[in-house]
């Protein structure tokens, strides 16, 4: 069964993280670093077990593009998001026997270093066992 | 045999037992499946019974059973379908025996030549190279271009699937075809080993593996076509730039330009080897586009430092890619050389030139080298926004880390985007 992993950020939280608004980054190169390593292990972690399926990480929210239909012709926005909106920032999609260990898994993926995030698991739809 | 010298050996042996059996067989798409399933059959009886005398002509046997037991199974379906895929042409009939020896490293050849058919996206190209000849497992390939297993699986399928039935005969391309071939197979290795060398940092890191694989390939290609002027070029180009690579970032993963970077961490090997290659081909005929840039590389390394490099051999090597080459990037690296001889002005008058080319719209690059040559120039303020402007365009962290750096450095009137 496949569940999805979700992780919210804002756009101020990608601001803190390149450094930008003229301030020091809330996180350090070492910090980084250690975030990297830490994704790096949990991925291969995943791996090994078989229940890895897919992860990405988004660029920050202003780099959307919202497409909407008006009078029957597309519509795009230029970032529509404001500043402090939390929107999905990352995933991960893992295939692992039940709701349990996918939850399981966010704990330990919420555990690692870096600014704290609540972390949302559902369940993929269409990959249920079968009756 | 240890396990390392199996896997390198069965490595090595991979594309020259798939170039035999397509050469004896045809059906390209089954052929690899086939030599997948005697690689396996290797890599688990050997350790245990011993390599066989001639592990070439073990696999290449092998290969072929397993082919046969496709096939019969896919003759059924193929009926059913009535395409019936004319690989052998009546003269091939007579072909040599598939483990004739001597035929190693132009089989390897003949299947990136194959794997590089102009049919193909250089998505295709790409994975297609370093699965039949680089011998990556597709969640090998799938994890370096950071796509799921499963769609590399279906690009890789449907890749064999063009070439099967494109009825190409395995072979060289015709002399007249070879030259734009060829060029197509550089341009796919320069591709993997770019894929591998741009990651900066993050979860990515193990893409190393990938500028290792386009090193290795392109010195089986420099191997089987060692007159090659541009092979040869590529090559030195790859050794070139991968011998800055241990001073490229710093211990916390950040970003390092070429300027500030201890050049005491370069790559003295490397560096060597790659001059080699190159002092041997520059002189013989017109440069390649290869060929100049590793120049420009080897002038960078064998600098002691960025202001005693030999800018004006730079400008001048730009100035010849320029000529054979509509790349921008490629102006704009000239644009910022220009400014190393002539002062920062006469580079931000050819980079305000670029502003117009929708090529770079959107792309870092050209703010970036506008902020840093303003900076020079003495004019913070611009330099200011124009690191801002690079440091919005850009969706990698990094980067972005890095530009923000800069333009906080030159004012804290950072205004938000």
């Amino acid at each position: 069964m496949k569940y999805i992993l979700m992780i919210p950020g804002t756009q101020q939280d990608y601001n803190a993280m390149a450094g930008n608004e003229g301030e020091q980054p809330s996180l350090s190169a070492q910090d980084m670093a250690e975030i990297d390593e830490f994704l790096l292990a949990f991925n291969q972690e995943l791996e090994e077990s078989g229940e890895f399926v897919d992860a990405q990480g988004l660029a920050a929210p202003v780099h959307t593009r919202r497409v909407e239909l008006r009078e029957g012709a597309p519509v795009v926005t230029d970032g529509p998001y404001a500043e402090t909106q939390e929107i999905l920032a990352g995933y991960w999609i893992v295939d692992c026997a039940s709701f349990d260990r996918a939850t399981e898994i966010a704990a330990k993926l919420g555990s690692g270093p870096g600014p704290q995030r609540p972390i949302d698991v559902r369940p993929v739809a269409g990959s249920e066992p079968e009756l | 045999m240890p396990d390392t010298e199996l896997e390198g050996l069965l490595r090595a042996l991979a594309p020259q037992a798939l170039g035999a059996v397509v050469r004896r067989y045809g059906h390209f798409d089954l052929a690899e499946d086939a030599v997948q399933e005697a690689l396996l059959a290797a890599a688990t009886q050997w350790p245990a019974e011993g390599t066989p005398a001639n592990p070439r002509g073990w696999l290449i046997r092998v290969a072929a059973r397993k082919l046969t037991d496709l096939l019969r199974s896919e003759q059924a379906r193929r009926q059913r379908e009535d395409t019936l895929v004319q690989w052998t042409l009546p003269g091939h009939w007579l072909a040599p025996a598939a483990d004739r020896a001597a035929q190693d490293a132009d089989d390897t050849l003949i299947l990136l030549f194959l794997c590089c058919h102009p049919s193909l996206s250089a998505a295709s190209q790409i994975a297609l190279t370093l699965r039949a000849v680089g011998g990556l497992t597709t969640a090998e390939i799938a994890r370096a271009f950071l796509v799921p297993e499963a769609t590399m699986t279906r690009r890789i399928t449907r890749a064999k699937r063009t070439i099967t039935s494109s009825g190409l005969p395995f072979g060289m391309p015709a002399d007249a075809e070879r030259d734009g071939r060829l060029g197509a197979v550089l341009h796919v290795l320069y591709l993997i080993f770019n894929e591998g060398y741009a990651t900066t940092s993050g979860p990515s890191l193990r893409r190393d593996d990938l500028t290792a694989e386009a090193i290795r390939l392109t010195r089986v290609l420099h191997h089987s076509l060692p007159e090659d002027g541009e092979i040869a070029g590529l090559l030195a180009l790859m050794l070139l730039t991968d011998a800055r690579k241990p001073a490229r970032t710093g211990p916390d993963g950040s970003l390092i330009l070429m300027a500030e970077q201890d050049r005491t961490r370069w790559d003295t090997e490397l560096i060597a080897e790659g001059t080699a290659l190159l002092t041997g081909v520059l002189p013989h005929g017109p440069a390649g586009p290869y060929q100049l840039q590793a120049a420009i590389a080897a002038v960078h390394d064998e600098a002691p430092s960025s202001e005693r490099t030999d800018w004006p051999q730079i400008v001048a090597l730009y100035e010849l890619l320029l000529r054979i080459s509509d790349n921008p990037v490629i102006a704009l690296n000239h644009a910022v050389a220009v400014a190393m001889v002539r002062g920062a002005p006469a580079g931000l008058d050819l980079l305000a030139k670029l502003e117009a080319d929708e090529r770079l719209t959107g792309d870092h690059r050209l703010p970036a080298a506008r902020a840093h040559l303003l900076e020079t120039a003495g004019e913070p303020e611009r330099a200011h926004a124009a690191y801002l402007e690079a440091a919005e365009r850009t969706t990698n962290i990094p980067q972005q880390r890095y530009l923000y750096a800069q333009a906080s450095r030159l004012g804290d009137a950072g205004a938000s985007p």
